[in-house]
């Protein structure tokens, strides 16, 4: 990538990571005592009908972080593996692609929920 | 130069098996992989299942119903299992890059530059700094176990 | 307490199976074998030989004698000189110093003329050519790939002024103890490759620059007389550089000098994220 070194993508890396810890953590513990029960619709969408907005918070900060650490690290492994004149190009352009759309399905489809479950 | 393409030599693999550090990296890669792609697939599962920002209680439940599949195991389901092992492998994944986010960004633990002691010198990756990294990453792995199991398989 | 048994240390030095004696040198202690008369053993050296020809590898057995004080180098001499002259290796100063007899020995990459079989302990020696590297013919291997990583981290003083280190001749480049020890251990470097050999990146990574390399540029970048680490971190900072390092340490624990490349990586990563140079 020309505009971004490497160092700075793996500054961004590892602030994510640390972040994801927390954020995946609260994430996980939302499923305590029974990860059975934590599945059902009424469970999944109680905290939004609370107005619960820190964790509406939490699910996108997940959601954004999680992807651009985790397609980093993709980039990363792949970069090391392929060589060939175009991968650099190749692989940029593929992951950045799959990140957008799954960024914005996301967001979509959660922004969506909280909007109809607030009325 | 060889006209041909002369192959590199194919490596030791005795050697990495013996060191623990090895295999960490070889799983951090592995898990980081199927890590981002189950993430992908759960992102777009979960957002058809809240039909795509308009939930409703039919689609959830035939969407979540279909990624569960049928229970194996007491209430758990195949799905159930699944998400497990995967909250295991970012567990392990998480635990062991807060250990390299440590030692590479902050530079905890790693030892200054010094004279050399007689007659061999410890390696840096040796020293008791890092393995106490190791060690703490490990009990917390283990207590995520224990609490994850709880959690999936008996409540 | 510097108390150091010979026991502890890698099999490139100890002698496993003699009685010990102890003396005291300062705060040191070291203990080793007595002189006593050598011990001879048969071992049957199996060497895996590469046929430029047929562009294969193809295994010999040798039966060769030696003495416990005697190492591998010493019996690929004596195989080269009395029973099969057409084995090919290299070898120079045969004291561990000019880095050209790097093998791998019993599965792990050691300096042949550093390694005594009787320290082994097993009766059959395995040498195989260095592993990550292109071989040229039965144990040698080719290290242009390798000098060229290594020129490309400019392993050399770089001043700002370039006409001072020729024509202002009247002044020198101080430098305290403290400074010293800041490169010191890595520059005990002889390019011998048992590092870049072992490495598991340099095998899933064929531009990985590797991690003799990456030490040097830190040990030419620490030292306090060198005032060119913007240009070696330019190249250093790249998915081929430094970051392509995920701290396995295997290098640092084959090195032959304990150069420790491990750490000098992990402090080129620390400085190029936290953008200041530790002093």
């Amino acid at each position: 990538m020309g505009m971004v070194s490497a160092s700075t993508l793996r500054k961004i890396q590892y602030l994510l990571g640390i972040v994801l810890v927390v954020v995946l953590g609260i994430h996980l513990a939302f499923r305590w005592p029974s990860y059975e029960e934590s599945i059902t619709y009424t469970a999944a969408i109680s905290h939004i009908q609370a107005w619960d907005f820190l964790y509406a918070a939490v699910l996108y900060i997940l959601l954004y972080a999680a992807l651009t650490h985790g397609l980093i690290g993709f980039r990363t492994l792949l970069l090391e593996l392929w060589h060939w004149r175009y991968a650099r190009v190749t692989v940029d352009v593929v992951l950045i692609m799959i990140g957008v759309v799954v960024a914005i399905v996301g967001t979509i489809a959660l922004t969506g929920t909280i909007l109809a479950l607030i009325h | 130069m060889a006209k041909r393409e002369v192959k590199r030599v194919p490596p030791k693999w005795s050697l990495w098996f013996k060191g623990l550090d090895e295999w960490l990296l070889i799983f951090q890669k592995v898990s980081g992989a199927i890590l981002i792609l189950y993430l992908i697939g759960h992102t777009l599962v979960i957002s058809t299942a809240l039909n795509l920002g308009h939930p409703i209680p039919l689609t959830w439940n035939t969407i979540i119903g279909m990624a569960e599949g049928p229970a194996v195991y007491g209430h758990a389901h195949v799905g159930t299992i699944i998400e497990y092992l995967i909250a295991l492998l970012a567990a392990v994944h998480g635990a062991n890059g807060i250990r390299l986010i440590l030692t590479q960004y902050f530079g905890i633990t790693l030892p200054r530059p010094e004279r050399h002691t007689f007659p061999r010198a410890v390696p840096s990756v040796k020293k008791t700094g890092q393995s106490w990294l190791k060690y703490i990453a490990v009990i917390v792995i283990l207590i995520f176990l224990i609490l994850a199991t709880l959690v999936a398989f008996v409540w | 307490m510097n108390s150091w048994s010979l026991s502890n240390v890698s099999s490139q030095q100890v002698s496993t199976n003699a009685p010990t004696a102890a003396a005291t040198v300062g705060n040191v202690t070291i203990t080793k074998p007595p002189l006593s008369a050598p011990i001879r053993r048969t071992y049957t050296f199996k060497v895996k030989r590469y046929d430029p020809e047929r562009g294969s590898y193809y295994w010999k057995e040798y039966s060769v004698e030696l003495t416990n004080h005697e190492t591998v180098l010493d019996g690929l001499l004596k195989i080269k000189w009395g029973v099969d002259a057409t084995l090919s290796f290299r070898y120079s100063c045969r004291m561990g110093i000019c880095g050209s007899c790097g093998m791998i020995i019993n599965g792990t990459p050691r300096l042949a003329c550093e390694t005594k079989p009787y320290d082994l302990g097993t009766d059959v020696i395995t040498i195989e050519p260095l592993s990550n590297f292109e071989p040229i013919k039965d144990v040698a291997v080719d290290f242009s790939g390798f000098f060229g990583k290594h020129r490309s981290i400019k392993p050399w003083l770089i001043r700002k002024d370039e006409k001072e280190q020729f024509e202002k001749l009247e002044s020198y480049y101080p430098q305290t103890e403290n400074q010293l020890n800041e490169y010191l251990e890595f520059a005990y470097c002889i390019k011998c490759g048992l590092c870049y050999s072992a490495c598991p990146m340099v095998f899933l990574n064929k531009d990985y620059l590797g991690p003799q390399a990456l030490a040097q540029a830190y040990r030419w970048s620490a030292d306090n007389r060198d005032e060119g680490a913007i240009l070696r971190l330019k190249v250093v900072d790249s998915e081929n550089g430094v970051w392509s390092c995920h701290y396995s340490g295997t290098c640092s624990k084959v090195c032959p000098k304990d150069v420790d490349p491990a750490l000098a990586i992990n402090l080129l990563k620390h400085w190029l994220l936290y953008g200041k140079r530790k002093r």
